[in-house]
């Protein structure tokens, strides 16, 4: 499959709640497993980044940003606290890659999947056809 | 190697030295406070590690956060307040950083912490039950549905425990200090005491998650080492105490076969003992065999030298444990050492004088309802071709055994007996 079928997903890793009561046992293997998950996926070209987001942080609304207020970010089952970003084939499978997410094992633990909007599809057609023409003439310079 | 650099238990040893170096800081009367921020410290952990991956120093790293999260803590708070600039200095100095971490004399500090917190949980005042759960919770960072695992309980009791032990040392006024002179001899036999009771906890095949239990043993070892290295601690006494542990928990992997099932001693791969454990264990042996007090411990770190000291079973030097099971029925009078004595006997002088001292065990009426009192019974009458009077000794701990291996072991024992039995 040619990289430009390919489309990119974000995964968001919810709910904050659900680290607090593991054991120290348990802490240390979704910390690992994670880390192998995350490492794994990268080195298949899969996952392009991914950080962290800590419980803080600021709402920023109204005209002009006039009112600043400190986020909702109390402990929740909404409140996001991660990211991968994701390139792969389809929906099914960035399905299939956040079903493997390690701590999907407890309760609280919800990963989202979300398309990433495309972009200007006639541009993507331009780039595609420039690709072309750079492939035949890289192949012209090494028979 | 493992993928992610961390090593085994890494969160729950570090939680248990954390918790104690933390109470060093804040006082004994807040160690709930001391607590949270480890808890909050791994879970900060579990955030940021999987994406920045593991810290060089992972140890360090933690000590780090729970230390920031801490201060973060009693700037908030009021209370702290005249308090907060000496506490600041204390954390800043105490909590232990990259480059602390590696001076002998923070080390030292912070094995003093973990001391003085052995000697909290394991207070005369609080409950043994309850020392026990409170130990297991604060020194070797196990959760409570862990600590509730271990003692086929439910996590609410075990809750309950840890509450009214917290509150035990509140009323109490509990001082977070290694005790000194008359008060430490009498404070460390409580010590002592606990410790063998976390190891034997851990050590009984009867129940419970097997995996969690013989944690509970390396506990019990990994508490008793720090204590036996320590000034306070470094007692014959103590020694002999680690020396039984270290005797018997090495040769935990030779008791059941590749299917989980029960061994006796003479079916046993001696090559699965543990080589190392059981060095360390002759050494401290060697360290408890001075002084004028011969204690429970002396005696049955013997009887498991011995043990391990054999080549094979046939090479058990059986008058030697005999002798010194003779020595621990003065010591403990109950009918299970006795029971066990009698094994030692039968040994020594056959299975009819192992009979005989097995009906004269004094309450022996207490130990009707234990298995092994049957199974052993059982095993003299086979011993002497009473296939019948066997089978039906091995037919009633079969119906009193609980734990799914020991009832396979009986079945396969009353097996043996059966076809000479018709």
């Amino acid at each position: 499959m040619s990289k430009n079928n390919q489309s990119d997903y974000l995964l968001f890793f919810r709910g904050n709640t659900w680290e607090k009561n593991l054991t120290p046992e348990e802490l240390k293997k979704v910390v690992t497993d994670w880390y192998a998950w995350f490492q794994q996926l990268a080195a298949e070209g899969k996952c392009l980044g991914g950080l962290p987001l800590l419980d803080s942080g600021k709402l920023v609304s109204g005209k002009k940003g006039r009112a600043v207020a400190d986020g909702p970010f109390a402990e929740s089952k909404e409140t996001i606290a991660g990211y991968f970003h994701l390139r792969v084939a389809n929906e099914a499978e960035a399905i299939l890659i956040a079903q493997q997410c390690p701590g999907l094992e407890y309760e609280g633990c919800v990963v989202e999947v979300r398309p990433v909007g495309e972009q200007n599809v006639e541009r993507v057609g331009g780039l595609e056809h420039l690709e072309g023409i750079a492939k035949t003439v890289t192949t012209s310079l090494n028979p | 190697m493992d993928i992610s650099g961390l090593t085994d238990h890494l969160f729950r040893h570090e939680a248990g030295k954390l918790v104690s170096v933390l109470t060093g800081i804040f006082g004994i009367e807040r160690l709930q406070l001391a607590e949270d921020v480890v808890q909050e410290a791994m879970v900060r952990a579990l955030q940021t590690w999987p994406y920045y991956g593991v810290p060089k120093n992972p140890a360090a790293w933690l000590t780090q956060a729970a230390k920031n999260l801490a201060l973060d803590t009693i700037r908030r708070e009021k209370t702290f307040h005249d308090k907060q600039a000496q506490i600041i200095t204390l954390i800043e100095q105490r909590g232990g950083g990259e480059n602390e971490s590696e001076s002998p004399k923070f080390e030292n500090e912070i094995k003093d912490d973990r001391l003085r917190m052995m000697f909290v949980c394991c207070h005369p005042l609080i409950s043994r039950e309850d020392q026990v759960a409170l130990a297991l919770k604060t020194l070797c960072g196990f959760s409570p549905p862990e600590i509730a695992k271990a003692f086929l309980t439910t996590e609410a009791a075990i809750a309950k425990r840890l509450t009214r032990a917290k509150q035990r040392i509140r009323e109490a006024e509990i001082r977070f200090e290694i005790p000194e002179g008359d008060e430490l001899t009498r404070r460390l036999d409580a010590v002592l005491q606990s410790l063998y009771l976390l190891f034997n906890e851990g050590y009984k095949a009867s129940s419970g998650d097997s995996l969690v239990r013989e944690d509970l043993c390396l506990e019990a070892i990994r508490l008793a080492t720090l204590l036996a290295e320590h000034p306070a601690g470094n007692r014959p006494k103590m020694h002999a105490l680690l020396a039984l542990m270290l005797l018997n928990a090495a040769r935990i992997p030779s008791r059941v076969d590749h299917e989980g099932n029960l061994l006796r001693l003479q079916e046993q791969d001696r090559a699965r003992w543990n080589q190392p454990m059981i060095a360390r264990g002759m050494f401290h042996i060697a360290h408890s065999a001075s002084g004028a007090e011969l204690s429970e411990y002396h005696l049955q770190a013997g009887i498991a030298a011995v043990h391990c000291a054999a080549q094979d079973y046939a090479s058990t030097d059986w008058r030697q444990i005999l002798e010194m099971y003779d020595r621990l029925v003065e010591f403990d009078d109950s009918p299970v050492v006795a029971l066990n004595r009698a094994v030692a006997l039968a040994e020594v002088l056959g299975p009819q004088a192992g009979i005989e001292a097995v009906s004269a065990i004094q309450n022996l009426q207490s130990l009707e309802s234990y298995y092994l009192l049957h199974a052993v019974l059982g095993e003299f009458e086979l011993r002497m071709n009473h296939s019948r009077a066997a089978a039906g000794h091995f037919r009633k701990a079969l119906q009193l055994a609980e734990i799914k291996s020991e009832q396979a072991f009986l079945t396969k024992r009353l097996a043996e007996c059966e076809p000479t039995a018709r």
